[in-house]
């Protein structure tokens, strides 16, 4: 199979904060790949390298064959992005905002018509298409976002926590989409916290901490390694969290307890 | 002051209202919900971006303060107490109604207390003085904003009678004006969503901002109060509104004269505030209450009806085939075009200095605005219709700067994630945007007075003006920042240290006005100058669209 990702040495500094601290990684097509780690990890900033949002790093990373620093716009149109907690012209309704984004991808208005309504039709947003979205749940605002990413049939999905907010038949209808989308042959780089989705998903699991890759490989060899039960157990393991939680639970309570009740 | 009243209010509460009052919580309720006001923008006075005022609230006051004066200055120039009253209570009433829309929601009907202090232990009462105590401290610190200086007037100018009487009358008129806004409010929630709702209150905060730019200009240049006051008669319908009443209630104190007329208005001015204001409280507000509260619940979104849906296409989006030719400038076009019309934040700061073109033209054509029908007679044998073509530019070239900033600036990410080679292609897509929406049907308008007034012969110059002014928009976008449409943190420092650029711009707009006032006894030559501005607005149309992404302030 063909390298889609490539990342050799990745290294990216905000002022005196090293973010990522040198990551080689080579994804397949077709792969479902979990990236996972703390807050701060380095994890949105890996994904906006990749997406070509971000140019300024160290290190070389090719999408599709291309350098992200000389192609950015080629790939761009190759690929869907959405970030976490995204924010949209919410003043527009969803087939405004849909007509915005098809545009930007340079899609003909014929093709942009068609795919958003039977898009929103999915994800049971047609009877709202006329609505301005400022009305709109997290949920709602979310599945626009996320049709948002797919209108024009990216070869790659970045996804930054895509099932926040969605309500339990839509986080289904997105694992679907998601397993639909790789038996296309398309490719998914997937960021989440909620650790059961991942490990259900993934073909590959990518566990980041401070910077660098601890863990790669499938959620059974993970669970080899780790002699661990479920991801979320090995996660914690990994990056050290287990004992730090009992105590910070443990303190959590000591100081409800402090204080006279009423 | 709105710290001082509340502390007032808190101990008069303290000390004869304590039965069922939790006056800890009272206290910590009402400071905070005072705080919050403080902290609510009201109307936006400030244009500069680059101040974020600590105490919105405080300013908004002080301009009050600053109309309230004017009011002093007229009730110290009329004779007529009668007449001066008349319009002490009309402003009154205008200005706090206004008010009260605009801060609906958050004042008069706070359901964020049924989120947020009803799932805590506080007993209802309290919950009750506190809504109470937040309403009086809102109404009094705006009342006496408005009302000091021309009460101080009153006073001064009709006596120490007069004057109590007015301080009661001007209680009176507020609560007339509490009902007037519930009324209004009833009324659109039941012809309308929750939407309509929204723009109504968007649309009065623009007209409050229009009242105010507009007022402190014009107002003053156009009342001349001894013509007035010589002319003024009350017709027989006068009796019916409110002002009239309370003005020959005051008048009534002053004179002593208690006639079947000063009294049939005394007790209308009495009766009426007080029985509107029980009926509010008893059966408007609660039945009010909840169907606010059911629409915040919902997710609202109305229900359309799908099969019937149109598929008739927007405006925008027939205009931008026919003026961009690249699908990513379409994009910039269409979406300029819907989010002006939408987003509360460009409205609010766009359309007081759309008001101001006429406040401009008034000024500079009709000049001293004496003697009206004298400048109308002479009007056809000036030039005053150059100012006609070039004001327009003035103020809506401001949008340009405007459309780069928006409250959900976040929303922004689009554009750098989405494969837009040259991001000019979007602006070059808002500027033509902006043109055709706001100066291209304000123009027409300015060419057909014009041409009403003038008649053919400024043909010539209104074409080399459409093209003169395409050209100066576009010369205002390369010399601005160039950002991507409502991508910018409000409030945000602009730039400093563009004053070159700034002169060179002023320069070529003068040498263009110039130009064109020299050559208005040519017609030929204004007819062959379009050919230069047409070729100008090309190349600046094409040099915008080349922009790419090291050109974009972000």
């Amino acid at each position: 199979m063909m390298n889609i990702i490539q990342i050799n040495d990745l290294r990216k500094r905000f002022a005196d904060n090293q973010v990522l601290k040198g990551i080689d990684l080579t994804i397949e097509t077709g792969q479902i790949v979990g990236y996972i780690g703390p807050n701060g990890a380095g994890k949105s900033t890996t994904i906006k390298i990749l997406t070509g949002i971000t140019s300024d790093f160290e290190g070389e990373v090719t999408v599709l064959g291309m350098n992200v620093r000389e192609n950015p716009i080629e790939i761009k149109q190759r690929i869907g992005y959405i970030p976490e907690q995204a924010a949209l012209y919410d003043v527009l309704t969803p087939i405004e905002y849909l007509r915005f984004v098809g545009k930007l991808y340079q899609l003909s208005d014929e093709i942009i018509q068609s795919k958003s309504m039977e898009l929103l039709r999915l994800f049971e947003l047609s009877d709202k298409s006329d609505l301005r979205m400022n009305g709109f749940s997290k949920g709602m605002k979310q599945k626009v976002l996320l049709i948002s990413g797919l209108i024009h049939n990216p070869d790659i999905i970045f996804l930054d926590e895509p099932l926040s907010g969605l309500d339990a038949n839509a986080v289904i209808l997105v694992k679907e989409i998601l397993s639909q989308l790789k038996k296309a042959g398309k490719t998914i780089f997937y960021s989440s916290h909620i650790m059961d989705v991942v490990e259900k998903i993934s073909d590959r699991i990518i566990i980041i901490d401070k910077g660098r890759v601890i863990a790669d490989g499938s959620f059974d060899e993970l669970k080899q390694n780790a002699s661990e039960g479920s991801l979320e157990n090995i996660f914690t393991a990994l990056t050290g969290g287990s004992q730090q939680h009992q105590e910070t639970a443990k303190e959590f309570m000591d100081i409800l307890n402090s204080g006279k009740n009423g | 002051m709105d710290k001082f009243l509340l502390k007032l209010m808190l101990a008069f509460v303290k000390k004869f209202v304590r039965n069922g009052i939790d006056f800890e919580r009272l206290k910590i309720i009402t400071e905070t919900k005072i705080l919050m006001d403080r902290r609510r923008v009201h109307v936006n006075y400030n244009k500069q971006k680059d101040k974020d005022p600590k105490n919105p609230l405080l300013i908004t006051l002080i301009f009050y303060g600053i109309f309230g004066f004017f009011f002093a200055i007229m009730i110290f120039s009329m004779k007529s107490i009668q007449l001066s009253m008349i319009f002490f209570h009309a402003y009154l009433l205008v200005m706090m109604a206004m008010t009260l829309i605009t801060d609906f929601s958050s004042v008069l009907l706070d359901t964020t207390d049924n989120q947020i202090i009803l799932p805590r232990p506080v007993n209802s009462r309290t919950i009750f003085m506190a809504r109470m105590i937040h309403i009086l401290v809102y109404l009094l610190q705006f009342t006496i904003a408005l009302s000091l200086l021309p009460l101080i007037a009153v006073f001064a100018v009709h006596g120490v009678v007069a004057g109590l009487a007015s301080i009661l009358t001007t209680f009176l008129m507020v609560a007339i004006s509490v009902f007037i806004t519930y009324l209004l409010y009833i009324l659109i929630l039941k012809f309308s969503n929750e939407q309509k709702v929204k723009d109504i209150i968007g649309y009065f905060q623009i007209l409050m901002t229009i009242t105010f730019t507009v007022g402190f200009q014009i107002v003053p240049r156009l009342i001349d109060f001894d013509e007035i006051d010589q002319s003024f008669t009350l017709g027989f319908y006068s009796y019916f509104l409110p002002p009239v009443w309370m003005a020959l209630t005051v008048e009534a104190f002053k004179e002593w004269q208690f006639d079947p007329l000063h009294l049939g208005m005394i007790a209308a001015a009495v009766t009426v505030p007080i029985f509107t204001f029980w009926f509010m409280i008893k059966y408007l507000a609660p039945s009010f209450s909840k169907k606010l509260g059911a629409m915040q619940n919902s997710d609202g979104a109305r229900k359309i009806d799908t099969k019937h849906k149109k598929e008739k296409k927007l405006l925008s989006e027939r205009l931008s085939p026919l003026v961009c030719n690249k699908e990513v400038e379409k994009a910039g076009f269409e979406m300029v075009w819907k989010m002006t019309s939408r987003d509360k934040g460009f409205k609010m700061q766009f359309y007081p200095g759309f008001a101001y073109i006429f406040v401009f033209i008034f000024i500079f054509v009709f000049k001293s605005g004496k003697d009206l029908s004298s400048i109308i007679q002479n009007l056809p044998n000036s030039n005053s219709y150059l100012w006609l073509i070039y004001l327009p530019m003035f103020t809506i070239s401001g949008s340009i700067t405007l459309i780069a900033f928006y409250e959900q600036f976040q929303a922004g990410w689009i554009y750098y994630s989405t494969p837009i080679k040259y991001p000019g292609q979007i602006i070059s897509g808002a500027i033509k945007s902006l043109f055709l929406k706001f100066f291209v049907p304000l123009y027409l308008l300015m060419f057909a007075t014009a041409y009403f007034v003038w008649g053919n012969h400024i043909v010539n110059d209104f074409v080399f003006g459409f093209f003169a002014n395409a050209s100066l928009f576009m010369l205002t976008a390369i010399f601005g920042e160039q950002s991507m449409p409502f991508s910018r943190q409000l409030n945000i420092k602009m730039q400093a240290g563009k004053f070159v650029k700034f002169f060179i711009q002023l320069a070529i707009v003068a040498s263009i006005v110039g130009m064109h006032y020299f050559a208005l006894k040519i017609d030929w030559l204004i007819w062959i100058l379009i050919i230069p501005a047409i070729i100008a607005t090309y190349f600046m149309i094409n040099k915008i669209q080349k922009y790419r992404w090291k050109n974009i302030t972000i």
